[in-house]
């Protein structure tokens, strides 16, 4: 049996756009622009940029990233409703887009009418509309206020009724940004039972998510882009475990205490990656949990007797743990060219924050070779209602 | 792999679409007034009211349906240019979430309005024999007349209605201008005035009759009324038709794939 046809090629896919420093161009601003050509006011930003691959029919393919990464923009540009700066998107084909919920809606007319309006947005006819109304309006549970202004509708109601157009336009190629996770459980679930049938049928999805069980559940691909480039392209588990490195190593500045790197470089810490007890790369931790940072180096010549540090500060940059080598009785002869070292945190005593990891490499006699402040995060959150910061292992006891 | 099919076969695939923004449009605007359509028909009769006090005034020498014809087919061409500044950007997040053919914005604002104008020359035949302007064979002009006009609305609408993306002025712009162009061309005045005036030098002649609008209404008036059709004075001015429609299209397909990143 031949392979299944393309159904999306994206080829050296690149989007620019230009930040303007100043709100609106008006023709003062344009006509200034104009006279002082040259002269580059504006500053140049690529938010996706030599992205590049094929999904075949049939196909689930997941796009995950941090904000900012360029998914929305990535799925924009496959949509159409974005115009490529280089390179191309080249599709097979119907396709329907759910960039946002409830696009198209307008909000003084009805239901019904919404129904129709968003539908022939989507591409259908007003025939096939009409076939599928009752279908639509039962998957959405709107029976009762489907002749009501979709303004009266709450959110909830207002997402389940789009998601359920969208669900009813049978195209060949489903594109969903974000939308999985609207409604409640039981809608959700309903969401998913549809999406598995559609799979069953052969049709091809393009799906950006925050939920990573959605797309280990349902991708066949997952796409990891950062900085509008692809980091890797992968089965859902090794590129869900990329996503939360990425996020764990690269955190956006300006959040929590500043990072600093300094050090004769002599011997450099190359990158450090956090597992859980289960080897997976975390950066989230349930209170009691404990983690392993490996810390990968590099010394470009012999070093004698380096001494590794490891300090643990909170959000305000207070230092609420420090060690090293030398302080645990851990003797490290020598290192030379490339190697790994790892730390073993039996169980962090915090049941809630956000904490910053600091690593070093230094000499005996404390001359830093490299040292990265507050390098990588980790993220307690609780497994109870125990009220503070850290997590004292107490007991009750009633006498007698 | 399937290439993008040219814009009428898409267009045409897309019928239903233009039909309900069409729809969208005029329920939109009659939503909550008592009135309802009556609106379209008494707006521009206030309109004839004030200027025939006006013109009573100032004694220049027009006639109830000369005044009617006039005001109807103004009223197409300023409710087009007056919707289209704000098309593009009252659907942005359309644009930005949702892919159709752009050029369905100002197209069904245009539609709309030519549905008001259809329903408002209706009215106008009915009315025109009760001032004892009886029909005429030249009535039959009229479908080419309203497809001319259509042309014109369409181009003036998809060139406003781009640009207003880029440059907002745009939009508070357009009232001014219309206001300056409703004044040079025979809406609430007869064209007589103007044509072969021996107070105006000849080049006067010559620009007035470039303006399509006057071209338009005069053929209307013609068709209509039975007034003299100067053809040779007017050939420019319905040259000019498929010039702003053509440069009306050509910057909207220019512009059109940067909307999203404006908007």
């Amino acid at each position: 049996m031949s392979a299944p046809a393309v159904a999306i090629a994206v080829s050296g896919l690149g989007k620019r756009y230009r930040l303007q420093h100043q709100g609106q161009t008006t023709l003062k601003t344009a006509a200034l622009r104009l006279l002082s050509r040259g002269s580059k006011r504006d500053e140049e930003f690529w938010a996706l940029r030599a992205v590049s691959f094929e999904v075949r029919q049939g196909e689930t393919l997941g796009i995950i990233g941090r904000n900012g990464a360029g998914k929305s923009t990535l799925l924009g540009l496959i949509a159409g409703t974005i115009t490529p700066t280089e390179g191309a998107v080249r599709t097979n084909g119907r396709i329907s887009s759910l960039l946002e919920l409830g696009a198209g809606f307008h909000p003084d007319l009805t239901g019904r009418e919404n129904i129709f309006l968003n539908g022939s947005i989507l591409g259908l006819r007003r025939r096939d509309i009409a076939q599928r109304f009752d279908s639509i309006v039962a998957f959405s549970d709107l029976e009762r206020f489907i002749d009501h202004p979709v303004k009266h509708y709450s959110s909830g109601m207002f997402v389940r009724l789009a998601f359920s157009v969208a669900m009813e336009v049978d195209p060949d190629i489903l594109i969903l940004d974000e939308v999985l996770s609207v409604g409640d459980e039981r809608f959700r679930e309903k969401c998913r039972v549809r999406i598995g049938e559609f799979r069953r049928r052969g049709k091809t999805f393009l799906i950006v998510s925050h939920d990573m069980d959605t797309i280990q559940t349902i991708c066949d691909r997952v796409l990891v882009l950062d900085r509008g480039q692809t980091v890797l392209e992968d089965v859902p588990t090794r590129a869900v475990s990329e996503y939360h490195a990425i996020n764990a190593l690269g955190e956006s500045p300006g959040e929590g205490p500043a990072r600093r790197e300094w050090g004769s470089r002599e011997a450099v810490i190359l990158g450090v990656s956090l597992r859980d007890a289960r080897g997976d790369r975390v950066d989230i931790l349930g209170a009691r949990e404990g983690f392993t940072a490996e810390v990968r180096w590099r010394a470009t010549r012999r070093i004698e007797d380096p001494v590794f540090g490891f300090a643990l500060c909170d959000g305000e940059g207070r230092l609420l743990y420090g060690t090293n080598t030398a302080i645990d009785g851990c003797t490290i002869p020598a290192i030379e060219g490339d190697g790994a070292i790892e730390l073993a945190v039996e169980t962090i005593p915090f049941q809630r924050g956000r904490y910053y990891l600091t690593f070093a490499i230094h000499s005996r006699d404390h001359k830093t070779f490299h040292r990265l402040d507050n390098c990588s995060a980790v993220t307690v959150t609780p497994d109870g209602e125990h009220a503070g910061t850290v997590r004292l292992e107490a007991r009750w006891k009633t006498p007698g | 792999m399937t290439q993008r099919q040219s814009l009428l076969a898409e267009l045409i695939a897309r019928r239903e679409l233009v039909l309900n923004f069409v729809l969208r449009n005029l329920k939109q605007r009659y939503k909550g007034s008592a009135l309802g359509f009556l609106w379209s028909l008494l707006h521009p009769l206030f309109l004839v009211l004030i200027y025939l006090i006006f013109i009573r005034l100032m004694r220049f020498p027009t006639s109830m349906p000369h005044l009617l014809v006039g005001v109807m087919v103004w009223q197409f061409l300023s409710l087009c240019a007056g919707d289209a500044a704000t098309v593009v950007l009252a659907n942005a997040s359309l644009v930005k979430k949702t892919w159709f053919p752009r050029i369905i914005l100002p197209l069904s604002a245009v539609l709309g309005n030519l549905v008001h104008f259809v329903l408002s020359l209706l009215v106008l035949a009915v009315a025109l024999p009760l001032l004892g302007v009886s029909p005429r064979s030249t009535w039959l002009h009229l479908p080419w007349l309203i497809a001319l006009q259509f042309l014109f609305s369409l181009g003036i609408s998809l060139g406003l209605s781009a640009l207003n993306v880029f440059f907002r002025d745009v939009e508070h712009l357009v009232p001014i201008a219309l206001m300056s162009w409703f004044f040079v061309t025979p809406v609430i005045y007869s064209a007589e005035l103007v044509l072969n005036n021996p107070t105006f030098p000849p080049w006067v002649d010559t620009v007035f009759f470039a303006n399509p609008m006057t071209a338009l209404l005069m053929w209307y008036r013609h068709a209509f009324l039975g007034d003299p059709l100067p053809a040779a004075a007017l050939w420019p001015g319905f040259l000019g038709v498929f010039v702003v429609f053509s440069l009306g299209a050509l910057l909207f397909h220019r512009l059109e794939p940067r909307f999203a990143d404006e908007l």
